[in-house]
């Protein structure tokens, strides 16, 4: 055995959390997430002779995962609407909070609302603060899709924000 | 402003993850994820039932009994007394952590030699508990409205699951207020009865048989109700399937709930309509 490379066991120790969170954020639900971790882990393990070879098993483990996701975005859609009160806290009321917090509350709402490529291309490119390039090969789309997937994403947000200023100005 | 805007979007997303649990993180860590057989039951069960179809349910008995290394022996086609502790050392078990039947009140339990199997429900959730000697898992669901089948008919939820590649399939569901006994008729011909109590019923058996038809009793006499169970999701080796039926006049699947997750040695997880948690001891 080539010492130098990962055991299996030893891979998941150091992976779960970050592939966890990641999932946590793609799909906006814990149930769904785990699920999407075990079963992104249990194709890692039947190809892990290969995959233990691999520069970067996690990259190739987080590809698994985001198409994992993105194929099953239908599906986890239709039981967000029904489980929408457990995908995001409540709104707050004006003036209950602080300013930082109404902006994660409306970031975390929007980021939801996105389309779950745009969703998922912020997701990696801002949570986890992979380059364009391996935010490109963890979706399998061009780094020019990558990008442009990405920043229509940040545009969304960006106006989601603006609206709720421009609501909250009005309001006060 | 982009950059303040990405800034905010990194420390929004950095909150949200870190709401997720670290006994979730901890749990899929531990799960054994070594791939296992595509077979669910070892071919000794296979043959024997096979056989099952023809000779009825001893044989089912014979062929699990007969592998001391199956996960299922003991199991009986009908429902046994508890042995003494049995149903109290099933319910802490079932409840303890993180699952889905917290908050829900217990139904019924149905035992069959020393596995326990459990139904936690409230009108629109119901949970699943099997306690064997060696295992625990949990499965929950949830439905959009409350069940009330007719007075003369089940509804019924059937969900399969493979650990450490053998295989067992469940039905839980709503019996009708004339329902008092309901005996399932898998797709070989096995009969499996099913414990009855409090507008519930619930069966368990070892394989990946699906269910044929049902024989109820009621208060108006024998009725049969067939049923056409199909995965809603494909099954795949060690995963849990679900199919779902209301069942009423005559079948046909209808969604009420559906599961795929992963089975293992430390934990375990589901999604569609129905949220899971499985673990083994």
């Amino acid at each position: 055995m080539d010492r130098r490379r990962p055991d299996f066991e030893t891979f998941v120790a150091a992976s779960t959390d970050s592939l966890m969170r990641t999932a946590y954020l793609i799909v906006g639900d814990l149930p769904d997430a785990e699920d999407l971790v075990q079963e992104t882990l249990l194709k890692v393990a039947a190809r892990w002779h290969r995959v233990r070879r691999m520069e970067h098993p996690v990259a190739y483990a987080r590809r698994i995962l985001v198409n994992r996701a993105l194929d099953d975005a239908g599906r986890r859609t239709r039981r967000r609407r029904e489980l929408t009160g457990d995908v995001l806290p409540d709104r707050h009321d004006e003036g209950d909070g602080s300013h930082a917090f109404d902006t994660h509350d409306e970031l975390l709402r929007a980021l939801a609302a996105l389309p779950p490529r745009q969703r998922t291309a912020i997701v990696l490119r801002y949570f986890l603060d992979l380059p364009e390039s391996e935010v490109a090969a963890a979706m399998k789309c061009s780094l020019g899709t990558a990008k442009s997937t990405a920043a229509r994403g940040l545009a969304r947000l960006e106006q989601a924000l603006r609206t709720t200023n421009d609501t909250r100005s009005i309001s006060t | 402003m982009t950059e303040q805007l990405e800034a905010e979007v990194r420390a929004a997303l950095r909150a949200r993850a870190a709401q997720v649990p670290t006994a979730s993180i901890d749990r899929l860590a531990r799960i054994d994820y070594h791939p296992r057989t595509r077979r669910l039951r070892p071919p000794l069960a296979i043959g024997a039932l096979t056989a099952a179809g023809t000779a009825g349910a001893l044989a089912v008995v014979v062929s699990l009994t007969a592998g001391a290394s199956s996960a299922f022996a003991g199991w009986t086609p009908k429902p046994t007394p508890p042995a003494p502790g049995q149903l109290a050392t099933a319910q802490a078990s079932c409840e303890g952590g993180q699952s889905p039947i917290s908050g829900l009140p217990l139904k019924l339990a149905d035992t069959r030699g020393p596995f326990t199997f459990s139904v936690y429900a409230n009108d629109t959730s119901s949970a699943t508990c099997i306690k064997g000697p060696s295992f625990v898992s949990v499965s929950g669901s949830m439905a959009s409205t409350a069940v009330n089948p007719p007075a003369d008919q089940i509804m019924l939820s059937s969900e399969h699951q493979t650990n450490h590649g053998q295989g067992f399939s469940f039905a839980e569901g709503r019996t009708g207020a004339g329902v008092s006994g309901v005996t399932l008729t898998l797709d070989d011909g096995t009969n499996v009865q099913a414990t009855v109590g409090g507008g519930w019923f619930v069966a368990w058996w070892p394989g990946d048989r699906e269910i044929k038809s049902a024989d109820l009793a009621t208060s108006t006499g024998a009725v049969t109700q067939t049923f056409n169970l199909s995965p809603e999701i494909p099954c795949r080796t060690d995963q849990r399937c679900s199919s779902t039926s209301n069942a009423v006049g005559g079948g046909g699947p209808a969604t009420r709930g559906t599961a795929v997750t992963g089975f293992a040695s430390g934990g375990g997880i589901g999604q569609g309509t129905t949220q899971s948690y499985n673990r083994s001891r």
